[in-house]
């Protein structure tokens, strides 16, 4: 597909984007590549002057506002543009009110939906009352409480701190693995995407670059510098340390689990102290 | 600068804030009315005094009543200068500026005296039902005296992102602030028309990325409202016997034998 906003400036050139059923999808790019565009385009708050968008086999042009919005959920970037009632409870039983649930099953979906994020002690709380981690939760239990088999998310973790960050991926895990729930992920923090990612798009000035697992992507260094992206910290430094201090490492590992697992092979095993009862997570 | 318009005395628990908000509402219209139509200083200036003693009680912080009282209290001062100068009546005192002659009669001190009361009477009652309810309460209550709902979405929306615009009011002013914008009188009124100017422009992006994320979520164009809670007893009693109590004290008050 192809969209160029009306002032002329093209976000996104021939796009083919495609994303299995119950997959885990991040799209990396760098600010102002047409990420959030994309996404836009993908829940069809923006119509592409070429191309469709079809979602579970159905042209999203056919479908009504609200058979759409129970098929494919969108959680922005920034929680103030999406919690817009006074309270955490009102506000996850937005959605499930406009689809014209009796209220019995609303307050089901909105106990669930809190549940599922940890925020159940939050239900009673004005959200202008929230921390920012506490808002980006409940912003996506309130879409979950419309139960969506589609989750989009633009930049979840930004601003929040590191627990909150891993907080927040291990929810987005579950959701994928344990309900089978399709996500789809835009961000450029690439830290943690290689533990939870099946595939990967990446983006650079509205076209993709290129798309793969993980481990094809942060492969190719010259792509992620042209991508203004980076390696994950831990892939970066064993990098630097087979480029320039000729450790020889096998392949390039992408998650810190990885990267011990080949430095064990390089280390003599005198050296290796086993501490019985002690494994790292 | 904004804590005035804090509501966090309104979330927390106490006897008052438990109350059901509809009752607190009867209760508090009930007390505006005897306190407008009032013809004596003692009932407006009563009420003012429970009013202003409950929320020095719930440790709402004197300075912060003081401040929320500030904006009325000016209105009376107002109102007290210029019927004490306006009505006639017998002299009190007289000034003299600029060789003209303003007398302040007693009649007119007495009667602005009387409407600023019926002012600080009147205020005092929003003020202490908005310091043990939350707005959204009291904008659901509301709607069972049915109040259209379109008015209620707006004020629904209006409370939920005056806070928002709040903040980054704040965040601009500190902004301009550690650039020296507020050092001198002239930069002060510059700085402020442009917080003022950035802060409208805000708010109407603001306005189109909720309604897009409204729409995101199913919005039909009529706020999804759930429904209202059944009142208790207790707070069904209260909404019938305390007006009925308010009254009483209007009559008393009124015919009192002096």
């Amino acid at each position: 597909m192809t969209f160029a906003y009306q002032e002329g400036t093209r976000a996104l050139e021939g796009i083919d984007f495609r994303v299995e059923s119950g997959e885990f999808v991040a799209m990396l790019a760098s600010n102002g590549s047409g990420k959030t565009t994309l996404i836009k385009v993908l829940v069809g708050l923006l119509k592409p002057q070429h191309g469709k968008v079809h979602i579970e086999g159905e042209d999203i042009r056919n479908l009504s506002w609200k058979d759409l919005y129970q098929k494919v959920g969108l959680v922005l970037q920034n929680p103030v543009d999406q919690l817009f009632a006074p309270t955490v409870e009102e506000d996850v039983a937005y959605g499930p009110r406009n689809l014209g649930l009796v209220e019995s099953e609303v307050q089901a979906r909105v106990t669930e939906a809190l549940e599922w994020v940890a925020a159940a002690d939050l239900r009673f709380r004005a959200t202008h009352h929230l921390s920012f981690g506490e808002q980006k939760r409940v912003c996506v239990a309130g879409v979950l409480a419309m139960r969506p088999s589609i989750l989009i998310l633009d930049e979840p973790t930004a601003g929040l701190d590191p627990a909150g960050e891993a907080l927040m991926m291990r929810l987005l895990n579950r959701l994928n693995r344990e309900q089978g729930m399709t996500v789809i992920l835009a961000t450029h923090s690439v830290d943690l995407l290689p533990l939870f990612a099946d595939r990967m798009y990446v983006l650079r000035q509205g076209k993709v670059l290129k798309e793969g697992p993980a481990d094809e992507i942060f492969c190719d260094h010259e792509m992620i510098d042209h991508a203004c992206l980076r390696l994950p910290y831990v892939a970066d430094l064993l990098h630097t340390m087979k480029q320039y201090d000729g450790v020889m490492i096998n392949g390039l590992p992408l998650t810190v689990g990885e990267a011990r697992l080949r430095l064990l092979e390089l280390i003599p095993e005198e050296m290796i102290v086993k501490r019985p009862g002690v494994h790292p997570e | 600068m904004f804590e005035v318009f804090s509501d966090i005395f309104a979330c927390r628990e106490n006897a008052l804030s438990r109350v059901d908000p509809r009752p607190k509402l009867i209760i508090a219209l009930s007390l505006i009315l005897t306190v407008i139509v009032s013809q004596g200083v003692l009932l407006p200036a009563g009420v003012a005094a429970v009013c202003v003693g409950t929320m020095l009680a719930l440790r709402v912080p004197p300075r912060l009543v003081l401040l929320r009282l500030s904006p009325p209290l000016g209105i009376v001062v107002v109102l007290v200068v210029l019927k004490a100068f306006l009505t006639p009546g017998r002299r009190l005192v007289l000034l003299t500026l600029f060789g003209y002659d303003f007398n302040a009669t007693v009649e007119g001190i007495t009667q602005g005296l009387l409407l600023g009361s019926r002012v600080l009477g009147a205020v005092s009652v929003v003020l202490l039902l908005s310091t043990v309810t939350p707005a959204y309460k009291v904008f659901a209550g509301l709607r069972w005296f049915r109040v259209p709902e379109v008015w209620v979405e707006i004020a629904f929306l209006v409370y939920r992102y005056v806070f928002v615009l709040l903040e980054q009011a704040s965040d601009v002013q500190a902004a301009q602030r550690v650039r020296l914008g507020y050092s001198s009188i002239g930069r002060s009124l510059s700085s402020m028309g442009i917080l003022a100017g950035t802060v409208m422009a805000q708010s109407m992006e603001q306005a189109l990325r909720t309604h897009e994320a409204m729409m995101i979520r199913g919005y039909q164009g009529r706020y999804p409202f759930g429904p209202l809670p059944a009142m208790k007893t207790i707070d069904q009693a209260l909404a019938v016997v305390a007006p009925c109590l308010v009254a009483a004290a209007y009559l008393l008050a009124e015919w009192w034998p002096r």
